[in-house]
């Protein structure tokens, strides 16, 4: 059993600069938490504060109930795997993946076993007599997660393992951690800038930006219903479009455009009236079938889809950027006119940028 | 874990760990070579026999430290050849006893009608004590290597036969 309570965690450095503010998560024995926001919004000094590599400023950090916000790195029991693999270039994997056991002085055989055990569920047990140098950069992970699974460690830490990937190899690595992760069944904590690894691993994700936590949920919740413009605008590929619109009572007015929409979504909105909110719209909910002209100016055929890029309203607003996700194969020109609707729409306070949900005011 | 699978295991091990007991062995067979190489050099009375021999036995110590060195990275291979080559070393090691420091042992020569003694006791036990360490060593090293690479290579067989 591995639970983990992260309470009101602030880091502080020596030179005042406040990296992350009161943090809060439980995580679940089991759990695959990943820790998602844009480069310098805290989420690696979290996890290097949770694997006892910083200090903790304020807070406090439990383990199974017991506070460890003190604990030496080496006392917490837990294993952390970098970006950049940490590897011994002069030993063997075998000797790589047996080092950290042999320097807790381990039965020798005890640890033959365990080596052999992690390297078998990795796929590694051919590259044992290798040196790193040897093996590629998706294998050289798998080393360093083998390294990891063989201190049998209560949490396991993963700062940006994939970073260092070409895109093939690292899908092909991320499968393989999740199909780690059921198998192990461990506690684990995943540091990623790439929304794609964070929806596809994750049992719940916490969004960051700024030091402060944005969101957390599962992928869904924060795919379906973001909580602000900030996890909107991070989660999903491309991003979802905003727009400053007015309420007039069962529709939306743009500068040059208009929506009009659901009982339900006027319900949502109803408090809004007569005032200024910002819509959001996925570019896979705009439908090409519609009274809203947008006007092409590129066309991204992706195979299954095509991402029509262009502007909507009135021909003097270029800042109304429109990306549209329509199916199928489609060639639009620079200058052609589609006429497009939305589907499910996003509502925000324009000046708390936080989503507006049923009975907001 | 039984005796039986903690010698399996054992056996096992060798397939992704060195045999670093043998190669240590011989690195220790060349400090102890280095220190009769340096002793020896006591010696230089003047004699130009004497002078050659020692030459003969400088000539040597570089060709036995190469080989030794060769034969040790084998070793730790388990490659059952340098097993026989360190054998061999090591009884030339022995054989040497009885060439230089016994020749030298107790031996004078008469410079300008002074009788000087080539190699003293003390120098001829510190010799000699160097040559067994350095031939012990050696072969010490070559029975191991020898049997445990005897072992990797059934062991490996029976992996091979059951994963036919």
């Amino acid at each position: 059993m591995a639970e983990i309570s992260v309470q009101h965690i602030d880091k502080i450095y020596d030179n005042n600069v406040q990296a992350v503010f009161d943090f809060n998560l439980d995580v679940k024995d089991g759990e695959l938490i990943v820790l998602v926001g844009p480069s310098g919004c805290g989420k690696s000094t979290t996890l290097r504060m949770i694997a006892g590599l910083e200090d903790i400023s304020a807070g406090k950090l439990l383990l199974d109930g017991k506070d460890i916000t003190k604990t030496p790195a080496k006392d917490r029991d837990m294993a952390m795997v970098f970006q950049s693999y940490a590897l011994y270039g002069h030993m063997t994997i075998y000797e790589n993946m047996a080092f950290s056991l042999t320097l807790r002085k381990e039965n020798p055989n005890v640890i033959h076993k365990k080596v052999l055990a992690a390297a078998e569920i990795l796929g590694l047990t051919s590259q044992l007599n290798k040196k790193p140098s040897q093996l590629s950069g998706g294998q050289r992970q798998r080393v360093a997660m083998g390294r990891s699974i063989v201190r049998n460690p209560k949490v396991f830490l993963f700062d940006e393992p994939l970073s260092n990937l070409d895109a093939k190899l690292r899908g092909a690595t991320r499968r393989e951690i999740l199909l780690l992760h059921k198998r192990l069944g461990a506690t684990m904590l995943y540091v990623t800038h790439d929304q794609t690894e964070a929806l596809t691993l994750a049992d719940r994700i916490v969004c960051m930006s700024m030091g402060h936590v944005q969101q957390v949920g599962t992928p869904l919740e924060l795919y379906d219903s973001p909580a602000n413009i900030f996890v909107a605008s991070f989660i999903g590929l491309p991003p979802m479009n905003f727009f400053d619109v007015k309420v007039n009572g069962k529709e939306l007015v743009g500068d040059g455009f208009k929506v009009p929409l659901s009982d339900e979504e006027a319900d949502v909105i109803k408090n809004y009236q007569g005032k200024e909110i910002t819509l959001g719209v996925r570019p896979e909910d705009v439908v090409d079938n519609g009274d809203i002209k947008l006007r092409v100016v590129m066309n991204e055929n992706l195979g299954m889809n095509t991402l029509v890029h262009g502007h909507i309203g009135s021909a003097d607003t270029a800042a109304l950027k429109l990306t549209a996700k329509l199916r199928g194969w489609a060639e639009y020109k620079n200058g052609d006119t589609v006429g497009v609707s939305f589907g499910r729409k996003h509502f925000f306070d324009k000046e708390t940028t936080n989503a507006i949900r049923k009975g907001a005011k | 874990m039984n005796r039986e699978e903690e010698k399996l295991i054992q056996r096992d091990r060798m397939r992704f760990t060195k045999n670093s007991l043998s190669s240590t062995l011989v690195y220790i067979a060349i400090l102890f070579d280095v220190f009769f190489f340096v002793s020896i050099y006591k010696s230089d009375v003047g004699s130009w026999y004497y002078n050659i021999l020692i030459g003969a036995s400088i000539l040597y110590n570089l060709i036995f430290m190469l080989a030794s060195f060769l034969a040790s990275e084998g070793i730790k291979n388990y490659k059952f050849s340098f097993s026989i080559v360190l054998f061999v070393l090591g009884a030339i090691q022995i054989c040497r006893i009885f060439i230089y420091p016994m020749m030298a042992h107790s031996a004078t020569v008469d410079l300008q009608g002074e009788a000087v003694t080539v190699m003293g006791d003390g120098q001829f036990f510190r010799c000699v004590i160097y040559l067994v360490c350095s031939a012990a060593c050696l072969i010490a090293s070559a029975v191991i290597g020898a049997i445990r690479s005897r072992t990797l290579a059934a062991h490996m067989a029976t992996i091979t036969e059951k994963a036919a």
